[in-house]
Formats: structure tokens, C-alpha cells, sequence
């Protein structure tokens, strides 16, 4: 019988909240969704038709060589999905690609639309700047989604069943050893009215100090995107993003930010954002309430001089 | 340790204006510079890195025009002993085809190696599949997000994984491995004209991809291409650079966050 499986996440006894977009997309393709999660006692709501828990702990479940053996008793049990739903996030992506390779099966991520009628998924290429509408030829297709894009699809179920299946035993080549958690940060940038964050735009670690002094000015906080704190100009705990901070200031001021989904997806909750970027074309433009396209060192630079 | 790191030409489209051509059926890029894949940038000075504490070597691999050459040579400024371009004036937007073709490259050619490095995406496809997708038709451990490698045993590596919100995992995964780097791993060395021109006269051998092509075909494949939709209701600020810096003061100001 032809069924959507979805790869439920779990991290630290919690079900993530993007496991929502699974089963929004899940919705739309329409047929029985079953949602496959390792055993424990997890919030999940009746978002599935059916759960199926595995028996084994989180950290066996979220490898992806582990991942491959319980999918193959998976599929041995009910035969092959049509499609097989990851989120699109450090988990998700890893394991979508192992699955995909593991099975010959084709694979598409970063999923965030789906035209039912033509077949079609959509992906970002360009950061953004270009959409390929992708096809599958023959399945089951491996599918990894953009959190944020299928959630409000996601229906609520009357009746979720759920079976257990016995769990496999884990792999030697790879495991799990601790958490790591984040350095301790000096400011807290999630707790900041106004934050004033720079992007690669910005050219060179020089630059810094002009940009520190306009936060002073404006009293703001001074944040960034990823590849601002990669190459050490900023603190990590500075990151705004999936992979750093989700922040949600009154205002979220960004200069030389181009607006990847895994920034917008930590910032496009504040309150008002404003864009500065010379690229009239930059995807940032698309999630702010106001947008300035000029250069950054020129409005810095004005703004210092306006405030004197 | 042997490491064979994986090397990608692609556009640096962040500043450029992408149009589509042929009603949808190309991306138009005759006027787009290139330059490395930023990740593979990482992943090639962390495979430095290694080989200079452990010894061996490494060697960079990529598939794509004659165009890539470039990479290859960079890689070698950086520290590459060799590279090797697999040849192809297509491009292959199936991660899985890329994958497969690197597989019966390495496998036909015999060569040897303790690791592979991918980076965990490229900047222009971002599918963040060919190292996973190798790692698995090659049969090996498997790791993404690599954003530190804290040991280095003969036969096996402590690393750590970045997941979301700051937190990584540690884990011990054992070699022979492929592993997906992380941007911000490292401070990647930088890379001079001279440097480049140096190791231009390391030979760089040449191999034809349609020697190793995958039985089976794409997957998957590209409909049609298509601009964004357009969601924003983003207020324009225009103007002479004085009056529009004026009205996002004033803005902040009515927003409270500034007198
Ligand atoms: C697993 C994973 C996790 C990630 N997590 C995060 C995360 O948490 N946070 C994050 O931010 N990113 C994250 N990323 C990276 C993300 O995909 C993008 O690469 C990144 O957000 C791009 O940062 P940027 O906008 O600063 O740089 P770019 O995309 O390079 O954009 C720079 C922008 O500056 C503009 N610009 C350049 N010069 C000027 C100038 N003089 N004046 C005006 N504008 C100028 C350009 O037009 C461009 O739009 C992650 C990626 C992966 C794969
Ligand atoms: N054409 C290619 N040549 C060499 N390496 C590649 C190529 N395509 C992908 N890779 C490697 O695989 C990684 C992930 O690519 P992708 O799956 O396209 O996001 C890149 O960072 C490269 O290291």
C-alpha cells in the first residue's frame, strides 16, 4: 500500500518543532502518513496516521548508518514508500543523503514548495535567487524540507495509530560519545531591543570597529551571520541563525546580509526589520518591512555623521 | 593519512542579477564570476591541517569544465600534493550522479585514501548530498556538519558536529570515513597570486568523465527554472543618501529603540 514515511526528529527528548513541515508536506502529497520516531515520550500531537516507534534511544536512532538498518526493516514490513520526508536541518540533511545513497533512491532537499498537479518540487538554488523545479524519476524519492514552508499544511489527525517495532543493534563505525554545549557569551543577543547585525557584506575584519562604534551610537547590539563569526570577526554566540542565536528584537537592522534561509529563519520574527544591501535583488528584501539598497560603509558612515 | 578532499567550481552569484533563459530551461551565468566553493575552501585546509601533523597527503578532486582547473591549482597552493580533474563540460545537478561518478572514479583508478572530505554543501545547488551519498555507496561511516576534529588515530577520528542553536555533538567514527566540513572549522590560509602560479607547474592530471558514468541515470531533474515569488511588502527607502539615512532614524525612533 502506497504511504509518506516521515523521519520524525528528536533531540534531547524533544520532538522539533519543523517536524511540522514534514508532515504539512506529507498533507499535501495525500496518501497514509507514518511517522517513524524512536521510542520515548515524545509531545508529538496527531499530525501522522500512523507512529511507528523503534526501540532504541535518540542517539541510535539520529545516526544515519544506524537510521539505514531500521529503514530496511521498515521497508521489509511495509514494503517501500512513495516518499520519504526529512527536515532540512544538521540531522536532515545528513541522513536524507545517507538514505538516498544507501538505496539507490533519488533525492531532492532544501524542499520548500510542491506543485501537486505538475509533480514538481521546488529548490533554492542561488541562495534563493533562482528556484529548479525538480522532478523524480521513479521512486521512492528522498525528500529533506525547509523549516517554515509546509507547517501550516500540517493537519491534525482524529485518529493516530501506533505499533512498535523491535530496534537494530547500533553500528561500531560510528557513535555517539556527549554533547557539547556553546561557549559562554559575554552579551546576550537574544535579550537585545535592537540589534544592528552585519553581514559578509562588510568585506574584512577591519571594518569591525567602524560598525562596533555605530551600534554605540545607536545603542544597539551588534550581531552577524554566519560567515562574519566563520571567519572570527564576531564572537559565536553573536551568530544570528539556525545553526545560532533565534532572536525576535523590537528592530533587527541588517547590513551586507543577503538572506539565506538559515539566517532568515533566526531573525524573521523581530518585530521590524530593516534591510541595507546594494544588491536590489537580494532575498533579505522579501522578509523586511523596510529596505535601503546602497552601499553599507556610505549609510554607516552618513548615520554616524547625522548623529554626530 | 591520505585525504582525498573534494573541490568545487561554482558561481559567486551573491551581487549578481541571475536571469533565466530559454523560458525557464537555463540560468543564464556568462557573466557570473567563480571562484571555490566556500566550504570546500574549509575542507581542503583542514585536510592540510592533518596530513602536516600525521603525514601522507592530500589530493584534490573535482569534476566539472576545464574551467576547474583553477580549484585544483588553489588546492595545491594551499597545500595539495596533487589534482585531479574528472572532466565534463556538463553539468550534473543530480547530487546522486555526482556521487556515483566519483565512486567508479575512485574505484577504477585505485586510489588510495583514510578519509574523504566533502564540504557539507555547495553555494550554488546547496544540496548538501554528495558526501552522504558517497559515504553510503562506498559503504562507509558517514558524518555532516563537521565543525572540529579533535583526534586523529590510525584507525579512528574524534570529531564534533554542529547541530542547531549552538550545540554539537562529539563522536568517534572510524577509518577509512567520508566527512561533510562545516564552514568556520579553521581560518582557511590565505592564497597568493605567486602562490597560484606556483603550483601551477605541479602537473594536475586530466580524466574524462564519461569513462566512470553510472549505469543507471539521473534521479532527478530539473523541470524548469524559476524566479522566487515575490512575498515582500518591504517599504523602499529612496532617495538621496541624507533623506533616507534621516528616515531610518526616524524610524527608529518610532520604533522606541532610539532617541
Ligand atoms: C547547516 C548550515 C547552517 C547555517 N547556519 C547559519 C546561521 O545560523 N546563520 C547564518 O547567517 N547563516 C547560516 N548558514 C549559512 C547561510 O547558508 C549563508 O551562507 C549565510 O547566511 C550568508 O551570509 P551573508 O548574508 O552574510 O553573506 P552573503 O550571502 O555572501 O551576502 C553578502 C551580502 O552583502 C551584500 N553586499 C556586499 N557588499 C556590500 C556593500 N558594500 N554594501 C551593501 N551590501 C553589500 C551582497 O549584495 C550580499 O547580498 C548556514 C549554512 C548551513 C549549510
Ligand atoms: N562537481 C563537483 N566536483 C567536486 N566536488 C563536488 C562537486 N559537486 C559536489 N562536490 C562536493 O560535495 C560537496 C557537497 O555538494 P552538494 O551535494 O552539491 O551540495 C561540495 O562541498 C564538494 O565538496
Amino acid at each position: 500500500m502506497s504511504y509518506t514515511l516521515i523521519i520524525a526528529e528528536v533531540r534531547r527528548g524533544v520532538f522539533e518543532e519543523r517536524n511540522l513541515d514534514s508532515a504539512g508536506i506529507a498533507a499535501l502529497l495525500g496518501k497514509e502518513a507514518v511517522m517513524l520516531l524512536p521510542d520515548g515520550a515524545y509531545q508529538t500531537g496527531n499530525i501522522a496516521d500512523t507512529i511507528v516507534k523503534v526501540k532504541v534511544g535518540e542517539e541510535v536512532f539520529l545516526n544515519p548508518l544506524n537510521l539505514k538498518n531500521i529503514l530496511e526493516k521498515v521497508f521489509t514490513a511495509r514494503g517501500n514508500p512513495d516518499v520519504i520526508i526529512f527536515t532540512h536541518s544538521s540531522f536532515g540533511m545528513e541522513s536524507a543523503a545517507y538514505t538516498a545513497g544507501a538505496f539507490g533512491f533519488p533525492v531532492v532537499t532544501d524542499v520548500s514548495g510542491y506543485d501537486k498537479e505538475r509533480g514538481v518540487f521546488l529548490k533554492s538554488y542561488y541562495s534563493d535567487k533562482i528556484f529548479g523545479e525538480f522532478k523524480a524519476n521513479g521512486g521512492p524519492v528522498v525528500l529533506s524540507v525547509r523549516s517554515g514552508s509546509f507547517k501550516e499544511f500540517a493537519a491534525e489527525k482524529t485518529a493516530t495509530r501506533v505499533e512498535e517495532i523491535e530496534g537494530v543493534a547500533p553500528v561500531e563505525g560510528r557513535t555517539f560519545v556527549e554533547y557539547v554545549e556553546e561557549e559562554k557569551a559575554d552579551v546576550d543577543i537574544t535579550k537585545a531591543d535592537f540589534l544592528l547585525s552585519v553581514g559578509r557584506g562588510i568585506g574584512n575584519k577591519d571594518e569591525i570597529p567602524a560598525y562596533e562604534d555605530l551600534a554605540g551610537k545607536l545603542k544597539a547590539v551588534l550581531s552577524g551571520s554566519r560567515p562574519v563569526i566563520d571567519k572570527m570577526w564576531l564572537p559565536k554566540p553573536r551568530q544570528v541563525g539556525t545553526s545560532g542565536k533565534t532572536v525576535k528584537p523590537k528592530v533587527y537592522l541588517a547590513m551586507g546580509i543577503s538572506g539565506a534561509f538559515q539566517h532568515i529563519a533566526g531573525m524573521k520574527d523581530s518585530e521590524c526589520i530593516i534591510a541595507v544591501n546594494k544588491d536590489t535583488e537580494a532575498p533579505i528584501f522579501q522578509y523586511a518591512h523596510f529596505g535601503i539598497v546602497a552601499d553599507i560603509h556610505k549609510v554607516r558612515d552618513k548615520l554616524k555623521e547625522i548623529m554626530g | 593519512m591520505n585525504i582525498l578532499v573534494f573541490t568545487k567550481r561554482v558561481a559567486a552569484t551573491q551581487e549578481e542579477e541571475l536571469r533565466i533563459r530559454d523560458e525557464g530551461a537555463s540560468v543564464d551565468l556568462s557573466k557570473v564570476p567563480f571562484k571555490i566553493n566556500d566550504w570546500d575552501n574549509y575542507s581542503i585546509e583542514e585536510a592540510v591541517r592533518i596530513v602536516e601533523k600525521t603525514g601522507g597527503t592530500v589530493t584534490a578532486i573535482s569534476i566539472g569544465d576545464a574551467e576547474s582547473d583553477e580549484v585544483l591549482r588553489r588546492a595545491i597552493a594551499m597545500g595539495a600534493k596533487d589534482g585531479f580533474l574528472v572532466n565534463s563540460e556538463s553539468v550534473f545537478h543530480d547530487p546522486g550522479v555526482r556521487s556515483r561518478l566519483i565512486q567508479n572514479f575512485i574505484q577504477k583508478e585505485n586510489i588510495p585514501f583514510d578519509v574523504i572530505f566533502t564540504g557539507v554543501q555547495s553555494e550554488d545547488d546547496q544540496f548538501g548530498c554528495v558526501g552522504g551519498i558517497l559515504g553510503a555507496v562506498l559503504g562507509l561511516p558517514y558524518s555532516s556538519m563537521v565543525i572540529g576534529i579533535d583526534a586523529v588515530e590510525k584507525d579512528h577520528m574524534i570529531i564534533r558536529r554542529e547541530l542547531e542553536g549552538g550545540l554539537q555533538e562529539r563522536i568517534k567514527i572510524t577509518v577509512p570515513c567520508v566527512l561533510s566540513i562545516q564552514s568556520g572549522i579553521n581560518e582557511p590560509r590565505y592564497v597568493s597570486i605567486m602562490g597560484i602560479r606556483k603550483a601551477s607547474k605541479v602537473e594536475r592530471k586530466v580524466f574524462k568523465a564519461a569513462d566512470y558514468a553510472a549505469e543507471a541515470g539521473p534521479g532527478i531533474e530539473v523541470v524548469q527554472w524559476a524566479y522566487p515569488e515575490k512575498k515582500g511588502v518591504a517599504t523602499m527607502l529612496t532617495g538621496e543618501l541624507d533623506v533616507v539615512c534621516g528616515q531610518l532614524l526616524g524610524i527608529l525612533k518610532e520604533k522606541g529603540v532610539f532617541q
